[in-house]
């Protein structure tokens, strides 16, 4: 105790920390619940304004008792703190009495009760009546209901701004506001609105702050039954969002967000909390069924895995194992899909293992790789609060990683410099010190210009490239010769704004940046990521806190599903299967030996089909017709299978082309991890038994496997994870019980210490290499340019998840029910389109359907939409350019016209 | 406070300031179109909410207020002389009911029956001249007063040319920052506003602390009902108080200077925005002030109704355009104030008294009054005095002086001065040979010098009356984050009002409950200094107020 400085509560000494206040003092040394508050919240800054708090201090030297709050003044040496004297217990009586003057005493049909902070509270300090006679009140304040998920119930305001404070601190949205003065405040939604007509991102901050029922959400008040909470982690995005699944007998009641979570601190967005009523959906499919006549038929377990082992075998013993590919979810857990790709390698002896991983980052994982050997985010969202610069390049985390967006904005909104590189106007961009609003498809080419800046201004890290890189005379030579002119004319953005993001970039302590499908899903996709990497390592952002080179990645596991070998050329842990060494250490494992020719990519495998070379193709859990481009070539694809097996929660639209289909179960179904996009392996755990007729997907990859003749042990994360870390290095140290309720980073060593910065010291390459890339036009452009002179991008909306499967099947569709097209006023003018016209979008593939939303989101020239709705199917006219390196589908950039179709009441 | 909106406000700083931009949005229709608060909200990449309630929270900026064309003054000296139902009753022959407001203290206490119209005030005998007001024939102006001292003055004589105090500024700027902060040490100069804080050491802590951008915020929002001393100040020694930001400036290190002064003081304003000009004309203010390489540049702001923004939390969200709600602290102002960084939040009158100070020295200031209240005090005196006005007097000179000698005495009977504003103390009249002026002597009595406004409260006038115009004073301008002050300002009127109206006595624990809990738990001097006028009035008005309650015990669990 002698080295420590310490204070006294209720006079016994206790260590303190400097510069910590009363309450977290107290709240260290004895537990939460120790001095009652009703507006301090963890996740928030003091703000003072219950009074409960309230103790007695006696500071040393002077005996005088002063009565402080707890929660926002600090501690101090010698100090000595009374919690419960005879005057404080009256103090917090009478303010809990005044709140009451103010509240409806209905607690018992109230949808809070038993939850209450303010009923507890009152209990504690033990109001038995309200002295004062009946005076002015809120009592009758309307509700709001206007809102899907949330909604508010004033009456029951006790002002103690949490909810506003939850708005702005946690999500940055400003939403909500108290108005008025004094006794009058009150919350305001917006301009004094409802939920539904304000500008809200229902993310819920400000109903699981609420202590009382004044904002709530729909699944609160049956929250209240729950029996049991299960912690798992979210589906909807590579964050990696943990949650607080409430259930009652197998029904999930209500979704919260922990807020000792590492990764979301208490936050979720409005998919992860709110979005789960699909999972016990009434279209979920039920049985297996096998399509006989063309009609699918409704068949046991038993008969359809029968029939897919005779089939598969069939289809093997006359075409050989290269007839057959697999394609893996990245929505499954890291065991699932390490089954999926031990099954195709090990069973069906082949290499025809590719994941969606194709479709978004598989240019950042060959990028990173020829750069750093390593393809994965080199730090953690946490170093957030350690950079100085932050550098957005073609993501729109806002919306497609909401928690790790709100966190962007958090730091940007309080100062620190943001660079967004994007075509739209984002909402990043907006808070943005540089906006670089490029025209779609000229990534390279701006990267260029800002490298180029960063040599003239002599701005690079010389001790960092001579000792960490290789490569930087020849890049240097040809980024000097660059023609600006050119580069300027193609990106469409001037020189000097590039110059000045490049020189805050470069000049930054720490520069830290992220990245997102608006650079991999591009002709120059991994070229892209690879000038990113090169930007970080000229100008030293590599291998400390608060720098690095950060993909969002976008769905929950595609991280997982590369790590775990979901490629056609590298197994789990990314070795390389063409290398005989690294192959013995599967086969060591797997007890067979393994083909060593690449597969298919997924792109591949369309081709494949196409062509008659591929006769059969399992599927788990995508639809690829709605989100692949160019569907027609998809489809065509598809009806040349032999064999098309899909295992999926829905009938999608590529289940129209499925010969079997198994009713497979979604992520509250089953246990296992997920790894985030910060290499976070967590811990995904069951809430409910899968629904009747369904199972998990491993257990179903498990039973084929099994009746293939191959003996696989039954479905278990922990036995599974055991393998794993047998055959992929950075897995080493993994185990089930290790994970505990944050995780661990991969690559974790032998004894389970974890990683939260890569390339500390050397990369894995050795050194690290820089590249020159010249940047080219994408063909689609040359080809159909002239023709369709606008560019179009796909994106995703906040509300709805890739083909929106899951999410369509909530209220979400209530918020945003379509997809819509995104034009500038400018090309809307000219082509005489008015807001919300039904317009016809063309490419050279074919033509969609679409309304049109006139917004400045959009340059002249550029259009933007999301692919949720199978009504629209926008990816029936995306392009089929592909990244030159990793064969990732250029969706950002389509050559498209519109015109009007039909304006509302106007035939 | 939102660190939020305090660094997204402080993007456009001072010169596109958020909350004069919300004002000048509510100028024309008396609140800000819906349409202009979503385009100032994109703008700054706030939230409408965010524009909105910080607009609902001021008199002349909230939408209920819309409707309002005239204010008549409902603070302390306008009550207590009973000026104000005449006023309203001739008021109501040009407006309608809904177009007549109420604003606490316009600051025209020593000739009562004030109202402001227009941007202007009117007092006195003005409300006999409404048609010509209307018609804009008359339009008010200067009211008069006299400014008299009792011994040594040195904020109310005659300001020297500007010529001179050029002089002596070079004189100040040449021997450096830390010679000045030592004469200001050596002064004992304590602030103004009410608290008493040393002012030095609040400069010393800004200077100190770390940043290269710091502020000098004068707080010329006088709101207590009954004080104009500052607006004495403001109006008619612009200079003196112009001068003292701008060396408290040099001392902190910061180069720019707010004043904040109430919207109920249009000529405090006009005055203070020539002195801003004729000093920038002379050299005297701007970049590179006299060649010293110094820099201070001065902002005047408009306040807009609101008292709290006395408080100096509130008042710095207020110039950020947030809701001047009161914050925790710390962070104190002079580490984390206006725009986040560092700040001097000091007084008018504390300001004003600095350029004296480095102007004869600290040493010649501490000389004056009675240590540890050194130097001199501006009190003004309501028109219950029969010579009303603002007095300085040096410290620890005897109230009866001031009353007797400065005052002239009584206009009629009065029973207790309220000293210090609403939240300072009710000194009954047999304890006014008791007191002296100083911080000291009314503690050691249980009272409170604060700013030292002087309103005198008739024999005749109810005392249960006038607590229940504290509280509701206390009610209306809560802002209302606090528990304690939001519910018990409104909780202590009714039960005030229902006693005096004969309703129900008022039961002497649960009152004395109250008073505790706004004393001990409020966040901010407004909720917290309310008792201690009542428990003055219930010290000395015992007899008078004992009607008004009952013994009934009812026990705290």
């Amino acid at each position: 105790m002698n080295q420590h400085q310490v204070a006294f509560i209720n006079d016994k000494a206790h260590e303190m920390r400097e510069g910590e206040t009363i309450l977290s003092f107290i709240r260290r040394h004895h537990g939460e619940g120790y001095v009652p508050t009703l507006c301090d919240n963890p996740l928030l800054e003091p703000f003072g304004s219950c009074r409960l708090c309230s103790v007695e201090v006696a500071r040393p030297g002077n005996g005088a008792l002063k009565t402080v709050a707890a929660c926002h003044t600090p501690v101090a040496e010698g100090m000595h703190i009374f919690t419960d004297t005879e005057a404080i217990r009256r103090l917090r009586h009478n303010i809990v009495e005044l709140i009451l003057t103010d509240h409806p005493l209905d607690c018992l049909t109230c949808e809070a009760n038993g939850r209450c902070e303010l009923q507890q509270v009152a209990a504690r300090v033990g109001i038995r009546e309200v002295r004062y006679p009946a005076g002015r009140n809120h009592l009758g304040r309307p509700k709001d209901e206007s809102h899907p998920y949330l909604r508010s119930d004033l009456s029951k305001c006790i002002n103690c701004y949490q909810c506003v404070r939850a708005c702005d601190e946690v999500q940055g949205e400003f939403v909500l506001s108290m108005a008025g003065r004094g006794f009058d405040n009150h919350i305001i939604k917006g301009l004094d609105t409802s939920f539904a007509n304000s500008y809200c991102v229902s993310c819920g901050a400000c109903a699981q702050a609420c202590p009382t029922a004044a904002i709530s959400d729909i699944f609160q008040p049956a929250a209240r039954s729950a029996t049991e909470t299960v912690r798992t982690v979210c589906t909807y995005c590579g964050v990696g969002c943990n949650l607080e699944v409430a259930k009652h007998d197998n029904t999930i009641l209500s979704i919260s967000a922990p807020e000792d979570a590492e990764v979301n601190h208490g936050h979720t967005c409005v998919k992860g909390r709110y979005a789960f009523r699909f999972y016990n959906h009434p279209d979920r499919l039920r049985s297996p069924m096998i399509r006989r006549n063309g009609q699918l038929e409704a068949v046991s377990w038993d008969e359809a895995y029968d029939y897919i082992a005779e089939r598969l075998t069939a289809i093997r013993a006359e075409y050989g194992p290269g007839a057959i590919a697999g394609i893996s979810s990245s929505r499954c857990t890291n065991e699932e899909n390490y089954l999926m790709q031990k099954f195709m390698r090990a069973v069906i002896g082949t290499n025809n293992i590719d994941g969606c991983a194709r479709v978004c980052h598989a240019p950042t994982a060959l990028g990173m790789q020829r750069t750093f050997g390593t393809g994965a985010a080199t730090n953690s969202i946490g170093d957030l609060q350690f950079t100085d610069c932050i550098l957005v390049i073609g993501a729109n985390p806002t919306t497609g990683h909401p928690v790790t967006g709100a966190k962007i904005k958090q730091q940007a909104m309080k100062g620190k410099t943001l660079i967004v590189v994007d075509p739209r106007r984002t909402e990043l961009a907006r808070h943005a010190t540089y906006h670089l609003q490029l025209r779609p498809g000229t990534n390279v080419a701006l990267l260029n210009m800002m490298i180029y800046y960063i040599l003239k201004e002599k701005l690079e890290d010389r001790g960092f490239i001579e000792e960490r890189t290789e490569g930087f005379e020849e890049l240097r030579r040809n980024i000097m010769a660059l023609d600006l002119d050119a580069m300027e004319a193609v990106c469409g953005v001037g020189r000097e704004l590039v110059r000045e993001a490049a020189v805050a970039y470069a000049t930054a302590p720490n520069a830290m940046s992220f990245h997102g499908l608006g650079v991999t899903e591009h002709y120059q996709g991994t070229f892209a990521v690879m000038q990113i990497a090169a930007l970080a390592m000229l100008t030293g952002n590599i291998g400390r806190r608060g720098v690095g080179v950060n993909p969002l990645r976008g769905q929950n596991n595609v991280q997982g599903a590369a790590d775990m070998g979901v490629q056609p050329n590298l197994g789990p842990g990314y070795l390389d299967i063409r290398n005989p060494e690294m192959r013995q250490t599967y086969e060591a494992v797997y007890g067979v030996s393994l083909p060593s020719e690449p597969g298919y990519t997924i792109p591949g495998m369309f081709e494949a089909a196409a062509e008659g070379k591929l006769k059969a193709l399992w599927i788990m859990g995508e639809d690829v017709v709605q989100t692949e481009p160019n569907t027609d070539k998809v489809r065509h694809a598809l009806q040349q299978l032999d064999l098309f097996i899909l295992q999926e929660l829905f009938y999608s639209e590529t289940a129209s082309y499925a010969d079997v289909i198994l009713p497979a179960a979604s992520f509250f179904e089953k246990s296992g991890t997920f790894t985030n996009g910060e290499r976070r392996i967590q811990r995904v755990n069951r809430v409910a038994p899968p629904l009747p007729g369904t199972k998990a997907d491993g257990e179903i990859i498990t039973d084929i496997m099994n009746r293939m003749g191959y003996p696989q042990l039954t479905y278990d994360p922990a036995t599974l994870l055991e393998e794993i870390s047998q055959v992929a290095p950075a897995f080493r140290g993994v185990r089930w019980e290790r994970l505990g309720r944050n995780g661990l980073q991969w690559p974790v060593a032998e004894d389970g210490t974890d990683t939260q910065i890569l390339h500390t010291e050397t990369f894995k390459l050795g050194k690290g290499r820089l590249f020159y890339i010249d940047y080219q036009e994408s063909r689609e452009l040359e080809k159909y340019g002239e023709e369709y002179p606008l560019i179009l991008t796909t994106n995703r909306g906040l509300e709805h998840y890739n083909s929106g499967s899951m999410t369509r099947r909530t209220q979400d569709t209530d918020i945003v029910g379509e997809d819509l097209l995104l034009i500038n006023p400018e090309d809307a003018r000219s082509r005489g389109i008015e807001d919300g016209d039904k317009v016809t979008l063309s490419s050279a593939r074919g033509a969609v359907s679409i309304r049109a939303k006139i917004t400045d989101v959009v340059r002249p020239g550029v259009l933007s939409t999301t692919f949720h709705f199978p009504e629209i199917l926008v990816n029936q006219i995306t392009s089929d350019v592909l990244d030159s390196e990793a064969d990732c589908p250029e969706y950002k950039v389509v050559a498209v016209e519109v015109e009007v179709r039909l304006r509302e009441g106007i035939p | 406070m939102s660190r939020n909106l305090t660094s997204l406000s402080a993007r456009k700083g001072l010169s596109e300031n958020l909350f004069e931009r919300i004002g000048e949005l509510s100028e024309k229709e008396g609140a800000p179109s819906e349409e202009g608060l979503r385009q100032l909200a994109e703008e700054f990449l706030m939230g409408p909410a965010n524009l909105y309630g910080a607009a609902s929270f001021y008199d002349f900026t909230r939408p209920e207020n819309k409707d309002i064309k005239v204010y008549a003054c409902s603070g302390s000296a306008c009550l207590l002389a009973g000026t104000q139902p005449a006023l309203k009753a001739r008021l109501g022959a040009f407006f309608r009911e809904e177009e007549i407001g109420q604003v606490c203290c316009l600051g025209r206490c020593h000739e009562n029956a004030a109202f402001h119209y227009q941007g202007r005030n009117y007092s006195g005998q003005d409300a006999g001249k409404l048609q010509d007001i209307v018609d804009g024939r008359h339009t008010g102006g200067q009211d008069q007063y006299e400014a008299r001292a009792h011994g040594r003055s040195l904020l109310t004589r005659d300001f020297p040319s500007l010529d001179n105090c050029r002089h002596t500024l070079a004189g100040i700027l040449a021997r450096g920052p830390e010679a000045a902060l030592s004469e200001a040490i050596l002064s004992g100069l304590r602030g103004r506003g009410g608290a008493g804080f040393p002012m030095a050491v609040k400069m010393k802590s800004c200077r100190e602390a770390p940043g290269a951008e710091k502020f000098v915020v004068c707080n010329a929002d006088e709101g207590d009902p009954g004080a104009f001393s500052d607006r004495y100040l403001l109006e008619q020694q612009p200079y003196s108080v112009l001068m003292g930001m701008l060396l408290a400036g040099y001392i902190t290190g910061a180069e720019s200077g707010v004043l904040y002064i109430r919207a109920e003081y249009p000529e405090a304003i006009v005055r203070i925005g020539q002195a801003i000009a004729e000093l920038e004309w002379q050299g005297m203010a701007g970049a590179d002030i006299l060649g010293s390489g110094f820099s201070f540049r001065f902002k005047a702001i408009k306040a807009r109704g609101a008292y709290i923004c006395g408080e100096e939390t509130a008042l710095l969200a207020s110039i950020e355009g947030q809701r001047p709600e009161v914050r925790v602290r710390p962070p104190y102002p002079t580490q984390e104030g206006l725009f986040g960084k560092p700040t001097l939040v000091s007084n008018v009158e504390t300001l004003a008294c600095l350029y004296h100070i480095l102007r004869d020295g600290g040493a010649a200031f501490a000389k004056i009054g009675a240590k540890p209240s050194a130097g001199t005090k501006l009190l003004s005196l309501d028109s219950s005095f029969a010579r009303p006005g603002v007095c300085e007097v040096e410290m620890g000179t005897p109230l009866a002086t001031l009353v007797d000698e400065l005052g002239g005495g009584f206009r009629h009977p009065v029973k207790a001065l309220h000293i210090g504003g609403p939240l300072g103390g009710l000194v009954p009249v047999g304890m006014i040979p008791e007191l002296t002026i100083d911080f000291e002597s009314f503690a050691r009595h249980g009272f409170l010098l604060g700013h030292a406004s002087v309103v005198g409260i008739p024999e005749g006038y109810p005392m249960i009356a006038y607590l229940e115009h504290l509280f509701e004073f206390a009610a209306h301008e809560s802002c209302g984050k606090c528990f304690p002050c939001r519910l018990g300002s409104v909780r202590g009127k009714e039960l005030l009002q229902k006693a005096r109206a004969g309703e129900c006595a008022i039961s002497e624990a649960l009152f004395e409950d109250l008073l505790d809990t706004l004393e001990k738990g409020s966040l901010c001097g407004l909720g917290g200094g309310l008792p201690l006028p009542v428990r003055n009035a219930l010290q000395y008005f015992q007899e008078e107020l004992k009607p008004y309650f009952s013994q009934t015990q009812i026990a705290v669990q």
